[in-house]
């Protein structure tokens, strides 16, 4: 039990400790208002003494522990009724939540991401093959050591701003600024720390990785929208203008006309599929990216 | 002793839900100018018993409630007496509101009475 406080600072200490955990704004709001009250009753009452008034307070505003339990369900019954409940609540179903992939920004950032890591996986893995090879044959010449460090550098940066495409169209967190060592250590120590840090290796490994990676999400993206597409529009095509299915030689297949709605329907759920293979490989590489570019520094 | 204590305690608390938020409003509506919570709580003070006689501070976080539903209107002025205070008023929603709050009431005390007596 606490001691009756003496003054309204030490009501409100009284009153920020009986609310310890609550929601922030809620403690602030609860704060704000014993202060506005209390103060408004000094403001009234100017015969009576700070320690005089609060003792008379807890009968009438209530003691710090009671007003904290009045703000406390005050707060249950608030955030029952007036905010809509959170959207992952909504979509329970299975089926809901399947096609509310259409809805999730994040879905088609991440087919964005697919189709460019194709042009950024070729881009990576050039750069770092034709810098590895450069620096291996300056090595016994005099430029070999500034061109490595300077290698090393361009690794780094560009791996920073991998991380900020990464971030940006797959939304996972990744550092804003570039892993430089201790400020205070001298130019030399620097660059050795360069080359000692896991990172520069991990990431190196990453830009040789996206050639390789690059090229399978591009032709999973592009399969898994074009099957789809496909199967919607082979009924139409074959319905309206007699377009075969395929065509082997001379030989024209033909999909008889019951399959037709089968294939529409496929094709249509084919691209919501599409949607979430798309932001699960986005998941994925997201976690590798941040694996190999930012974690193993810690 | 101390259960059906507890039991008036739970049945003043959801009978205080409304009408405290009935009261509030009524006080604003007869109000001629903007009053701050201080103000409000010292006007229910004189006439306040039952469920109304509870802790002032549970006023305030009702007052919010109904500003936050528009039903009041809020501004902020610098006082003397310390921080800035919180005034209210009430806003045409309001107003229609407590009328139909009113009648609601009304009828409720009615039947609620009539069914006690017998």
């Amino acid at each position: 039990m606490h001691t009756t406080p003496s003054t309204i600072a030490e009501y409100l200490d009284q009153l920020r400790a009986a609310l310890a955990g609550a929601d922030p704004a809620m403690i602030q709001d609860a704060l704000y208002d014993a202060e506005e009250h209390l103060r408004s009753e000094l403001a009234d009452n100017p015969q009576l003494s700070e320690a005089d008034l609060l003792a008379k307070i807890s009968s009438s505003y209530g003691a710090p522990e009671e007003v904290a339990e009045i703000y406390r369900n005050q707060e249950v019954t608030v955030t029952r009724a007036l905010r809509p409940a959170p959207r992952r609540e909504l979509s329970n179903n299975p089926i809901v939540r399947f096609f509310a992939v259409a809805g999730d920004p994040h879905a088609y950032a991440a087919m964005f991401y697919l189709l460019l890591s194709l042009a950024t996986g070729i881009f990576y893995f050039t750069w770092v093959v034709t810098g590895v090879a450069l620096s291996m044959a300056f090595a016994l010449s005099l430029v070999g050591i500034p061109f490595l460090i300077l290698f090393f550098g361009s690794v780094r940066m560009l791996s920073l701003l991998e991380g900020r495409i990464v971030e940006g169209m797959l939304g996972v967190r990744m550092p804003r600024r570039p892993p430089y060592p201790d400020r205070d250590l001298p130019l030399g120590k620097r660059i050795v720390a360069m080359f000692t840090d896991p990172r520069s290796w991990s990431s190196l490994f990453y830009m040789l990785m996206m050639l390789p990676l690059g090229v399978i999400y591009f032709v999973l993206l592009i399969l898994s929208t074009v099957i789809p597409v496909a199967l919607m529009v082979a009924p139409i095509l074959q319905g309206f203008w007699h377009l075969p299915v395929a065509e082997i030689g001379d030989i024209n297949f033909y999909a008889p006309a019951w399959t037709y709605p089968i294939e529409f329907v496929l094709g249509f759920l084919g691209l919501f599929l599409m949607l979430h293979v798309a932001r699960g490989i986005g998941r994925m590489h997201g976690a590798i990216a941040k694996g190999l570019l930012v974690k193993i520094a810690a | 002793m101390s259960d059906t204590d507890a039991h008036l305690k739970k049945f003043e608390k959801e009978l205080a839900a409304g009408t405290v938020s009935l009261v509030l409003l009524a006080v604003l509506a007869a109000a001629r100018e903007p009053l701050y919570g201080y103000q409000i709580a010292k006007r229910l003070e004189q006439e306040a018993g039952g469920v109304l006689a509870g802790k002032q501070s549970a006023l305030y976080p009702v007052l919010r409630n109904l500003s936050s539903a528009e039903l009041l209107d809020t501004h902020v002025e610098p006082s003397v007496a310390g921080p800035p205070r919180r005034y209210y008023r009430i806003t045409p929603l309001g107003r229609k509101v407590l009328r139909e709050w009113i009648e609601a009431w009304n009828a409720t005390r009615r039947s609620v009475d009539s069914i006690i007596k017998s």
